[in-house]
């Protein structure tokens, strides 16, 4: 950061850096509390696939992987836009920082719509929730659907962590806009950044986790 | 400036390629239980992001030891928690009513 | 430790005075006030669980129960469980004197994010409420370990309101151990290295990495539960294959580090008082914060102690008993620590040390009885008895709430700016440790003799000794309502204390009783170790 001696703080801080710096740590560790949580969800799909493996991968084989893998890709290139909106601001250019928030912001929107608006909606309609109507019958019936309640549960949490994304990333953009940050002030965006590439991190691990282990000869 | 652009393009351009990477694995033959090792460069896509896009080996130390703890202990919930399933004997029982 | 001017019996322009608008406590942001509103809230848990207690020993008074209905019975014990862990145990040090005490601890002026602080204890409000309100609506029967396939597919009672307030509670010590992580390692005064804090900043370290580390598995735990439980499928469910067992590795992986979550600040504050007390530095300061980081770390490896007769292979057990007596080494080390600390030292007999020497007692034998259940052949008898009960009370209870009380009587001084009636709280101490005693130690005879716990009724050979416990615990109902009178007494009538009536070392005692809003007039400069008292020789030529 440049020299911010100048630069209000809190209190119980010596100086703006320090604060910055410890906001930044403070996110970090709050992430790592993220990995336990969906480790646990990790650990779920782990046993049901030991215990009910061809049920299991039969029901993956349902899944849309054409949506899947584009949903991936857009999620990627949203990192990436947010990333070059931090280094924009970092150097002072608010325009660019708000163009690039915008662009990363539309990107997440465009995967929350094909996620819930097209893909669940295509679940939903093949019977794929689990249940009384559930669309696999036979011995292979309970593995699919413990795969779809791995399916739900852990996309419905992407995607509300998702929509907390989009709610900080649209603050960002109200904030950038009433001229808040510049190059010795830019905390907030590089915490909403890390936590907007931490929840592209988690749909890495979820996308072969749901659309390839169980595929494939 | 247009250094710390490129590096976040070329970052980009890495994870697709090894999304692509990641896509075409998968249809490998590999067998049900090695399945798994499709995760491979989704890890290294986790990699990518960590050190290229947040940034990790530009901040403070104690971020690198937040960022590993959350990673040691997820393994530990993962390792240790896969003990039971890798050794428990499973008596097989037919579901009287499969739903 | 630099010289920082104090005023004797201060209170204008301390904390407390700072604002004296309903809105100036409750939008406050002073962790001071943070800590106050906390004590309010857990001390009201605290006899909500106990109230749930003492139906418990009521009915447990005959073998055929005193209160008709098993299913009532396993309500009390199931809210009695949910509330004293969740609602009592788990906050109490570390969000009402580690609140309090940590930034005065560090030299700092407050913790690092004080409106997170004030939003955790905003959540665990409504935490309370919803569990609360969950209770009054006829509580959940599962017992507090929400076990599948009972809780997920057949439990009649409300499980799911119940698993809500606990999710919310947990966003609550998540929140708590950031700050107080992320604090320590950013605000401590200059000087203050790593091995100059005092002990109990590393042990609220140690238990702050739990809470955050651990927590979170315990959230998403009780989604799934939560999820089986309203669309009447989940990963939980035999019916799928589903596996019941991954409910308890997924329940105990979190539930097993936050036992050491609720008896680590306990010994950060036993390590406070035993010096003060003993007039002498501790013993093994670096054994001591190692062994604390040692816990944390241990007490991830050994959750399958729980699941020893659940069916996991006998391999499994194994590695999972063998850590189990792992964890129990840097307890141990501890408590020689503590007894090498007093040896030679002068000691003080005031009401903080007795709470902290009944804590050491209390506290050993719960912790030597764990290991008897740690070891497989006597756990397959052992398990599911009031052997158990009888262990997890001694360390809870015996220790960690003795612990509490200890650093509560220590600490009095400095949050309030009184002295309490030092004799009362003499009595109050003995009484508990007597009345602890008569209540739980008959129980691990009664578990030894194979009484199962979570029964309502029993054989009539285990009467007497029921009896006795019961009685045991009216006594420590007394014990526990004494401090609540002569302390509140206190607030009022009390004499008014110095800025260090203990004259014990540490950044606390360097700021007037009670404490200005911004702790230090002038930021400390730490020159030297924790514990600096003069050599005992010193000591007793002064008498």
């Amino acid at each position: 950061m440049a020299d911010a001696s100048y630069l209000p703080h809190e209190f119980q801080y010596s100086s703006a850096r320090h604060q910055a710096e410890t906001a930044i740590a403070g996110m970090w560790l709050f992430l790592a509390t993220e990995m336990l949580f969906f480790g646990a969800l990790f650990l779920s799909w782990i046993y049901s696939r030991h215990w009910n493996q061809a049920g299991f991968d039969a029901g993956a084989q349902q899944t849309n992987l054409t949506i899947g893998t584009v949903n991936t890709a857009i999620l990627l290139a949203s990192s990436f836009v947010y990333s070059a909106g931090l280094a924009f601001i970092e150097i002072g250019n608010k325009r660019r920082l708000i163009q690039c928030c915008a662009v990363a912001w539309m990107l997440g929107f465009a995967f929350l719509i094909l996620k819930f608006g097209v893909e669940w909606h295509g679940d939903f309609h093949k019977h794929l929730f689990p249940g009384s109507h559930f669309a696999i019958t036979g011995p292979l019936s309970g593995g699919a659907q413990l795969f779809f309640i791995f399916y739900f549960v852990g996309t419905a949490l992407h995607g509300l962590h998702m929509i907390g994304g989009l709610i900080l990333v649209g603050w960002i953009i109200l904030r950038a806009r009433r001229d808040e940050f510049s190059p010795g002030y830019y905390t907030p965006v590089a915490a909403v950044g890390l936590y907007w590439s931490f929840v592209d991190v988690v749909w890495i691990v979820l996308y072969p986790l749901i659309y390839l282990v169980g595929r494939g000869p | 400036m247009t250094r710390r652009l490129r590096q976040l393009l070329l970052a980009w351009i890495l994870l697709m390629v090894l999304l692509a990477i990641e896509f075409g694995a998968s249809f490998i033959p590999l067998g049900r239980s090695a399945r798994p090792l499709v995760l491979i460069p989704a890890i290294l896509m986790v990699a990518a992001v960590g050190t290229l896009f947040m940034q990790i080996g530009r901040e403070i130390a104690v971020v690198r030891l937040f960022a590993a703890a959350g990673l040691l202990w997820l393994s530990i919930l993962l390792g240790l928690g896969s003990l039971d399933p890798l050794t428990r004997t499973d008596y097989h029982v037919q579901a009287a009513n499969p739903k | 430790m630099s010289a920082v001017v104090v005023e004797a019996g201060a209170v204008e322009g301390s904390y407390l005075t700072d604002g004296v608008t309903l809105r100036s406590w409750l939008l406050t942001t002073d962790h001071k006030r943070i800590a106050l509103l906390y004590l309010g809230s857990i001390t009201l848990f605290f006899f909500v669980g106990g109230t749930a207690a003492a139906l418990i020993r009521y009915n447990l008074i005959t073998p055929q129960g005193m209160i008709a209905s098993a299913e009532t019975y396993n309500r009390l014990f199931t809210v009695h469980g949910v509330v004293m862990v969740w609602f009592f145990l788990i906050p109490a040090v570390p969000v009402t004197l580690g609140n309090f005490i940590v930034p005065l601890m560090l030299g700092a002026r407050d913790l690092a994010f004080p409106k997170l602080n004030l939003a955790s204890w905003y959540l665990f409000v409504v935490a309370g409420v919803v569990v609360l309100c969950s209770l009054f609506a006829g509580g959940a029967d599962t017992g507090w370990t929400f076990y599948t396939p009972l809780s997920s597919s057949y439990a009649r009672g409300h499980v799911v309101l119940t698993v809500v307030g606990i999710f919310i509670a947990g966003f609550s010590s998540i929140a708590t151990g950031l700050n107080f992580i992320v604090t320590i390692h950013r605000l401590r005064a200059p000087g203050m290295t790593w091995y100059r804090m005092p002990v109990f900043l590393w042990s609220l370290y140690a238990t702050s990495v739990i809470l955050v580390l651990a927590t979170p598995v315990l959230a998403m735990t009780l989604l799934l539960l939560g999820f089986e439980r309203i669309f009447g499928i989940g990963v939980f469910d035999p019916a799928l294959g589903g596996d019941p067992l991954l409910f308890q590795h997924l329940f105990w992986f979190y539930s097993h580090p936050a036992v050491y979550v609720m008896i680590l600040p306990g010994f950060g504050v036993i390590s406070e008082i035993i010096p003060a007390f003993s007039r002498k530095r501790i013993f093994g300061y670096k054994f001591i914060v190692w062994c604390s980081v040692a816990i944390a770390v241990i007490s991830f490896l050994v959750w399958g102690h729980h699941m020893f007769v659940a069916g996991t292979a006998l391999y499994s057990a194994l590695v999972f008993s063998i850590l189990s007596y792992m964890v129990a080494v840097p307890s141990a080390i501890k408590v020689f620590n503590w007894i090498g600390t007093m040896h030679k030292g002068f000691i003080l007999f005031d009401a903080p040390m007795l709470y902290a020497l009944g804590f050491i007692g209390l506290f050993t034998i719960g912790g030597l009885t764990g290991l008897f259940l740690a070891a497989l052949g006597a756990d397959v008898h052992l398990t599911q008895t009031y052997f158990v009960v009888a262990h997890f009370h001694y360390v809870m209870v015996g220790g960690m709430v003795s612990a509490f009380f200890a650093g509560l009587h220590y600490w009095w001084p400095k949050i309030t700016g009184r002295i309490y009636p030092e004799m009362w709280g003499r009595a109050g101490a003995l009484i508990i440790f007597i009345g602890f005693n008569l209540t739980f130690f008959p129980q691990f005879i009664l578990g030894y003799l194979g009484m199962p716990r979570r029964y309502h009724s029993y054989p009539p050979e285990f009467e007497v000794l029921n009896v006795l416990s019961s009685a045991g615990a009216t006594i420590l109902a007394a014990g526990y309502l004494l401090p609540l009178a002569y302390l509140t007494w206190s607030l009022f009538r009390g004499e008014r204390a110095s800025a260090n009536p203990w004259r014990a070392t540490g950044l606390e005692w360097m700021t007037p009783s009670p404490p200005p809003t911004v702790n230090f007039v002038s930021t400390p400069v730490v020159t030297e170790g924790p514990y600096a008292y003069p050599a005992p020789e010193i000591v007793q030529h002064h008498g």
